[in-house]
């Protein structure tokens, strides 16, 4: 063959783009891309403006429900009260003091250590549903008991100024006094209040301590009703500052020291490092991640091999379980070679072969008819059995 | 725009700065620094633009021979150009390493080789060349892919040329050195010369011996200056894969070899390649110039799955040859396509032609038909010996037509193939 001949090609400079023609590709490459992106965050933005947060939470002061105390808070904070809300005993401890109001929603979640901490804020408390607390924190106060029965209107009973303008309320539950300097009010209709009313008041200390028998006046539901306003608003805006806590279920931390989380274990430099170490992962990414040019593809041949056919016709007499052809084809085949071996013409007749090869293989005529032109088997064993007698039989075949 | 290890090196060099400073600052002061690198060195950076590629390839290589893409550049621009140049080609040419860096000056050039080591026949095209050029920090680049020409050629291997030595001694025994041969239908008086012992008699030229003292044979050569035509059958059945090729491939070597041989013997051979119309033909030539033609063409042929149109072929061999001629089908002895297609038309070839079909057989098949390990091998031998039953009878019948049949192994086929034209010659019938 003769040398090959080397082919040089024309010079080739640039890809015929310039910086700006690319630079417009790009952009209507992107735009689109861009701007559904933008329209995303944008709605995304939208969809988180507006509302305030909202909770469903009873009693909650960001609660809009018929549960929630939205209301009360609301009007609270229009009259100059700072209301704040918290779910942590720790909270409390910081905010709380001499001088403000904290309300206590509920005493079941609480830890003593928890209620310690309250007593130790010097704060004026407001316990609603909790005679448990309600009688660690004064002693000449306790629960009757009996749980709040259904709200009823009930008028004051009593000489408490709060209670004195309220008039009637509409609650449940009694607070029995059990001690000197506890006023007890609302008893429940027919009842005089040393069995027991849903408002009680003492002072102890220089603090007030209110409690509150049943939830009911302070809900969105109930605080228009009655003189329920009146005795709420009066009882949570005797101060500058409200702390409204709702005990947590995650807040087991009950004395004065606050769990460290897992952020503050670690040494401060720790973010920052964090940060720096995304720095070098987006470049080392933008490193590895630019190729160098396309992949480079080509056709390839088929790759259907020869005998997959062959295959897929055994396949189809072993399911259809035809021993008979098999059989057949495996019988044709060792008597085509036995008898192109023995110099047979392949036009020669079956009684011929029988013979040649019987005479060949020096066995009985009837043994080699049986094994070539015998009854077809009707197993596996069978077939198998046979393919390995006609084996022998042609090894056994030889010219004389 | 491209980055390199260094721009990495360059941001976790912030790391011990961070431990000192521990600030968020610190990481944007650092993130700032890094970017503002980059952007200084890839705008110090040599435009991969401004460079202008030249590329030589041979036109062509044997299938296995390496072959080597020479990229010249010259930088055109005026800044110094640290690149890293990237000479793509298909994975089937084998380019072992295809990434080469060059440093080159303003109005100055560089040579780069890419050794291609080609696994597949056929025309392979360069993809682009691919530049990344680094600015003087070697932080960060920019990069261009360029569109650059190139095409090689890659012929078929022809392995079977190491059959031809051979197949031409026993050309040149039949070549009328010796008068043993039957005087038979065409063969051409070559000379006369005196008899040795073992000569034919009947070979004896009396008239001659009769005008000088000694005995004087005459001796015959086989016939020159005969039409062979191969058909090549690029159709369904030839793409099939046996063992690790294509069939056409096996068809392709035992095309080549009877080509070589037919050409030293003095033959004219055409080549045809048909499935349902004409894919590529050389031209009826004898001389040095065919077999460089039969393999360029033959190294574009690649399998349609397409039925081959038979009645087209006999067309199309009736076109080309007004006379007697040796008309070899490189096909398949696949029974059932056989008989749909050629056997219908054998007949008019052969009346008129010697007509020899050569066919690739599967080993797997042989191998299909011994297998006795459990119910599933018997089956499938089964199959394989039915299959096997089945060519054996389509062979005799086209035989019957008068058709010579060569089935043989991939590597087999060719050798066998041109003992069958020897032997043909040697009884003259071509």
């Amino acid at each position: 063959m003769s040398t090959p001949v080397t082919t040089v090609h024309d010079a080739v400079v640039g890809d015929g783009t310039s910086t700006r023609g690319r630079s417009a590709q790009r952009w209507r490459r992107a735009r689109w891309p861009l701007a559904l992106l933008a329209l995303v965050v944008g709605a995304g933005i939208l969809s988180a403006l507006p509302e305030p947060r909202t909770s469903t939470l009873t009693l909650a002061p960001d609660n809009p429900g018929d549960l929630g105390a939205r209301a009360a808070a609301q009007i609270l904070a229009r009259e100059g009260v700072d209301v704040r809300y918290v779910r942590r005993v720790a909270d409390v401890r910081t905010l709380a003091g001499p001088g403000s109001t904290v309300l206590v929603v509920g005493d079941y979640l609480l830890t003593d250590e928890q209620v310690d901490v309250l007593d130790a804020t010097g704060a004026d408390l407001v316990l609603a549903d909790a005679g448990w607390a309600l009688g660690v924190l004064s002693p000449s106060l306790a629960s009757s008991g009996v749980a709040p029965a259904e709200a009823e209107v009930r008028a004051a009973a009593c000489d408490d100024p709060d209670a004195v303008a309220a008039g009637t309320i509409t609650a449940g539950g009694g607070l029995l006094a059990t001690g000197p300097g506890a006023v007890v009010c609302f008893p429940a209709p027919g009842t005089g209040t040393d069995q027991g009313g849903a408002y009680a008041v003492t002072e102890s200390d220089g603090r007030r301590i209110v409690g509150l028998a049943d939830m009911a006046p302070l809900t969105n539901q109930h605080l228009a009703e009655q003189g329920n306003a009146a005795l709420v608003l009066r009882a949570l805006g005797r101060h500058e500052r409200l702390v409204w806590y709702i005990p947590s279920l995650d807040d087991t931390g009950g004395g004065g020291e606050q769990e460290p989380s897992s952020g503050q274990l670690l040494p401060p430099v720790v973010p920052v490092l964090a940060l720096q170490l995304l720095l070098v992962l987006v470049v080392t990414a933008l490193w590895r991640g630019r190729r160098l040019g396309r992949l480079v593809t080509e056709q390839l041949p088929v790759v259907v091999r020869a005998g997959e056919t062959t295959r897929g016709r055994g396949r189809l007499y072993r399911r259809g379980r035809s021993y008979g052809h098999a059989a057949a084809a495996l019988r044709a085949g060792t008597a085509a070679r036995s008898a192109a071996r023995l110099g047979l013409p392949g036009s020669a007749g079956a009684p011929l072969v029988i013979d040649a090869i019987a005479r060949a293989a020096g066995r009985r005529p009837t043994d080699v008819e049986a094994l070539l032109y015998g009854p077809p088997p009707t197993d596996d064993r069978g077939l198998t059995q046979l393919a390995r007698d006609l084996d022998h039989l042609e090894s056994e075949v030889h010219r004389t | 725009m491209a980055l390199t290890w260094r721009a990495v090196v360059l941001a976790a060099l912030g790391l011990p700065v961070v431990l000192v400073v521990p600030a968020t600052g610190t990481v944007m002061l650092w993130t700032l620094l890094v970017v503002l690198v980059c952007v200084v060195d890839v705008a110090l950076a040599a435009s991969p633009r401004q460079v202008a590629i030249r590329r030589e390839v041979p036109s062509s290589v044997r299938l296995t021979e390496p072959a080597t893409s020479t990229l010249t550049l010259t930088n055109l621009g005026a800044r110094r150009l640290r690149a890293l140049v990237r000479d793509a080609w298909p994975p089937s040419t084998g380019a072992q390493s295809d990434r080469h860096r060059v440093d080159v000056r303003p109005r100055d050039g560089a040579r780069v080789r890419t050794v291609l080591e080609p696994t597949r026949r056929g025309d392979a095209h360069a993809d682009r060349v691919t530049l990344r050029t680094l600015g003087p920090l070697g932080v960060a680049g920019r990069q261009a892919s360029i569109d650059t020409p190139g095409r090689l050629r890659v012929l078929p291997e022809f392995a079977s040329r190491r059959h031809l030595p051979s197949r031409l001694a026993r050309l040149r025994e039949l070549d009328g050195r010796a008068s043993v041969q039957v005087r038979g239908p065409g063969t051409e008086f070559d000379s006369l010369r005196e008899y040795v012992i073992g000569d034919d008699v009947r070979a004896i030229d009396w008239r001659a011996t009769a005008r000088r003292s000694d005995v004087v044979v005459r001796t015959w050569r086989p016939e020159r200056d005969r039409r062979v035509l191969i058909v090549l059958d690029s159709g369904r059945t030839s793409a099939v894969r046996v063992l690790d090729a294509p069939r056409i491939d096996a068809s392709i070597e035992a095309a080549l070899l009877l080509a070589a041989l037919a050409t030293k013997a003095g033959d004219r051979v055409e080549l045809l390649v048909f499935d349902r119309r004409v894919r590529g033909r050389v031209a009826s030539a004898t001389g040095a110039g065919v077999m460089a033609s039969f393999a360029d063409t033959l190294a574009l042929v690649e399998p349609e799955l397409v039925e081959t149109d038979w009645p087209g072929v006999v067309a199309q061999v009736r076109q080309r040859l007004s006379q007697r001629a040796l008309v070899v089908l490189l096909t398949a002895l696949d029974p059932a396509a056989v008989e749909q297609g050629l056997l219908g038309v054998v007949g008019q070839l052969t009346e008129r032609h010697q007509v020899v079909l050569a066919s690739v057989s599967d080993p797997e098949v042989d191998a299909l038909r011994t297998a006795r390990t459990g119910a599933a091998a018997v089956f499938d031998a089964a199959a394989a010996e039915r299959v096997g039953l089945e060519r054996a009878a389509v062979a005799v019948r086209l035989r019957q037509r008068g058709a010579e049949v060569v089935d043989a192994l991939p590597d087999h086929l060719a050798p066998r193939l041109a003992d069958t034209y020897i032997s043909l010659k040697a009884a003259g019938r071509l």
